[in-house]
């Protein structure tokens, strides 16, 4: 039954967003609809199984879906305590029309509800479907700001995003085609439980290719390289609240339909295949994305090809297909939307204080905005995976148990060659922008003006501080009722 | 007269075989055509046909599914998505698309041959299908690549929808030929389409149009600098 709550919850945010007058109020129902929804989710889990009760047979949970939902909801209330300062500012600095400011929150919300849905579907159709419209409402929040570049942003992730996702539907005809030879599925079904239970009977060779197919679709959605080319645009040039949702919760999207589709097929013959492909493009995702890392000079480009680099970790881990792998990857999962949501927080103010997002243009960094600095500063050293950050233990818990696959030792190598140089990446961009002071420094004979500081609200600071605060713990950490939630997460998607 | 031809099961798959060559022709034009409105009716009749041959295929399966998506496919794809996308397209004033990006209509053309025939042999190795269904699949399959296409080498954000729209018939097709889905899942898909083709040509006027305003704003503005617009 809590699935009413939610679709109740979700309701009442939107109408209640859709009637109001002032953006503080728009911006108060955007959090509280946030806050609501972690509570349901702790209840739902807190309840046990019993509260998994969706009451209806396309939807269903289940710790995966519950603990997803859950890192959504958490995203989604700092993203919107961060908005409420951003977005004044964005429209003080006449970069977003007022006009436009209900369409926004409209679509934040709309954002989360959808998100949310597509976690609980238990139809894989009905998830491809809300995976479309989370499409849809996040490409409105890029189109926001109506400049020509954030249109074509969000042009070319509609058509990329949506074009493959009309892949993964020709996956989802051959896998209901395929469920209907199993006299367990009732003439067919896309139901992921009654596929759940039936898996070993399904033909190895048919769910393979059901599975490309379905990989296409999701792999867009997550930007997996090939398919990642409207990631960087989009992320970049998506408002800063804007981008924190599109890589900490949007990706996940894609990779829970990964999750999902790689714990059917490895209840088959087929599953080592698999394995094979998901490693395969997991390495080609972190290649090609920390070779696009070291040259750029944009700081949200920077962060957004590190979000296809973290993908491709993501892929390798769920590749790597054991219990210890994938309890580690469900933890980089949530490490890694923390963490990256929160360079996009600093990234955004330190947009606000020199109106780009170039290394050339940024001066007196950690003097005018100290916490955007250091908050950048602490969040790259934790995104490239150092001590004590729980990207580290995350990563190294992922790469030792891809040690143990046939070739594994060549692949750990490669890989951690391809971190250094993610690592090189950051640390070649906080060189270029951080250092550069302008006292007394003459620039192409003109000498440079003096910066005021950009005075921060104490809504865009305060996400930062405590999600680098959360980061730092669960480095050192991990709570036990997080411990006990992933080990059922591994437990029921039959990995033990 | 023409009754006892409707429940001539040969007559009737003769007319479906028929019909998919005429698809198929209306993928090459929209390949390759330059004048949006004439993009435009393309697409209008491939839906017709997409609905004749459900509603053929209803007449001899008799399964009622086909005969509703018959009208769904008439009502959203004939009727509506083409009314909408036409008000648009006088929105914008313009009447030709001439860019193309990597790939000329006449090399499309023969890479959409390669991609039939890759279709083919590719579905070959799975589905031991009857002929008429094997057919349906493969040409299914073969328009939502051909519409790929036409998303990949067309620049016009109008005409990239329009080959979206090509894919969506094309799995559409390739689904009622391979196995019937639920009609409540055909529905979601509708209303998926419309919202999105809603969404995409409303951002289309304001970068096919040819007023300059959204360059100009961006430069009053400095909004979002990045390394190509500076």
């Amino acid at each position: 039954m809590i699935l009413y709550n939610y679709l109740a919850v979700g309701a009442l945010a939107f109408a209640l967003i859709l009637l109001s007058r002032s953006h503080r109020a728009m911006n108060a129902f955007t959090v509280l609809h946030s806050l609501a929804y972690l509570a349901l989710g702790a209840f739902a889990l807190a309840s046990g199984t019993h509260g998994f009760e969706a009451g209806n047979s396309y939807f269903y949970l289940d710790r995966l879906s519950l603990y997803e939902a859950l890192v959504a909801a958490l995203l989604f209330c700092f993203a919107s305590v961060y908005s409420n300062g951003y977005v004044e500012s964005l429209m003080e600095a006449r970069e977003l029309n007022r006009k436009n400011l209900k369409i926004f929150y409209m679509a934040f919300s709309l954002l989360l509800t959808t998100t949310t849905l597509a976690f609980f579907s238990d139809s894989l159709a009905l998830f491809w479907i809300f995976a479309e419209l989370t499409t849809v409402f996040s490409a409105v929040l890029v189109a926001i700001l109506s400049a020509r570049e954030n249109i074509d942003a969000a042009l070319k992730y509609i058509f990329i995003a949506s074009g493959a996702m009309l892949f993964a539907f020709i996956g989802l005809i051959f896998l209901f085609k395929l469920s209907g030879e199993v006299p367990g599925c009732g003439g067919g079904t896309l139901n992921w439980t009654v596929l759940m239970a039936n898996a070993g009977s399904l033909s190895p060779k048919m769910l393979t290719a059901s599975f490309v197919f379905i990989f296409i679709g999701f792999a867009a959605k997550s930007g997996i390289v090939p398919f990642h080319t409207w990631l960087p645009d989009a992320h970049s040039k998506a408002p800063s609240a804007v981008s924190a949702i599109l890589s900490g919760v949007l990706l996940n999207v894609g990779t829970y339909g990964i999750l999902r589709m790689y714990a059917l097929v490895r209840q088959t013959e087929a599953g080592p295949l698999v394995s094979g492909f998901l490693i395969a493009f997991g390495l080609l995702t972190v290649a090609v994305a920390v070779l696009n890392m070291l040259r750029q000079k944009n700081m949200k480009m920077l962060i957004a090809f590190s979000s296809v680099e973290h993908m491709g970790i993501i892929l390798l881990g769920i590749g790597a297909g054991s219990p210890l792998a994938l309890f580690w990857t469900l933890y980089y999962v949530l490490a890694h939307s923390l963490t990256k949501a929160s360079l996009f927080f600093s990234a955004g103010i330190l947009h606000r204080q020199y109106e780009s997002n170039l290394a050339g243009d940024m001066r007196d960094v950690l003097q005018l905005q100290p916490l955007a600095g250091w908050g950048f500063i602490v969040g790259s050293v934790a995104i490239v995976g150092l001590p004590p950050f729980p990207i580290f233990s995350a990563k190294l818990s992922i790469l030792l148990e891809a040690a143990r696959l046939p070739y594994g030792g060549i692949l750990v190598f490669a890989v951690l060659v391809f971190l250094v140089l993610a690592s090189a990446a950051f640390a070649r961009f906080l060189l270029e922008a951080f250092t550069r002071r302008s006292s007394g420094s003459v620039s192409n004979g003109l000498s440079e003006e003096p910066l005021q500081p950009y005075h921060v609200r104490l809504g865009m600071k305060v996400p930062i501080a405590v999600m680098l605060c959360l980061v730092l713990v669960l480095g050192v950490y991990c709570p036990p009722f997080l411990e006990k939630l992933l080990n059922g997460i591994v437990q029921e998607l039959g990995y033990i | 007269m023409i009754s006892p031809l409707l429940t001539d099961p040969l007559f009737l798959e003769g007319a479906i075989k028929i019909l998919f060559v005429f698809v198929l022709v209306t993928a090459a034009l929209v390949i390759s055509a330059r004048n949006l409105a004439s993009l435009l009716t393309t697409y209008t009749i491939q839906s017709l046909l997409l609905a004749l041959i459900a509603g053929l295929l209803y007449l001899i399966e008799g399964s009622p599914v086909l005969l509703s998506i018959a009208a769904l496919t008439f009502v959203s794809k004939v009727l509506l998505i083409p009314f909408f996308i036409n008000i648009v397209e006088e929105k914008v004033k313009i009447r030709r698309d001439m860019k193309f990006n990597y790939l000329e209509p006449t090399s499309s053309l023969m890479v959409s041959i390669a991609l039939v025939l890759l279709a083919y042999v590719f579905l070959s190795g799975f589905f031991a299908l009857d002929r008429l269904f094997f057919f349906g699949a493969v040409i299914g399959l073969s328009l939502t690549l051909m519409g790929m296409l036409v998303m990949f080498s067309r620049r016009k954000v109008i005409t990239k929808v329009l080959g979206y729209l090509t894919m969506e018939n094309g799995v559409l097709l390739f689904g009622i030929f391979v196995t019937e889905l639920p009609f409540i899942i055909e529905v979601l898909i509708i209303i998926d389409l419309i919202i999105l083709v809603l969404l995409t040509t409303i951002l289309a006027v304001g970068i096919d149009s040819t007023i300059e305003e959204y360059h100009q704003r961006l430069l009053k503005l400095k909004i979002w600098s990045g390394r190509e617009y500076l």
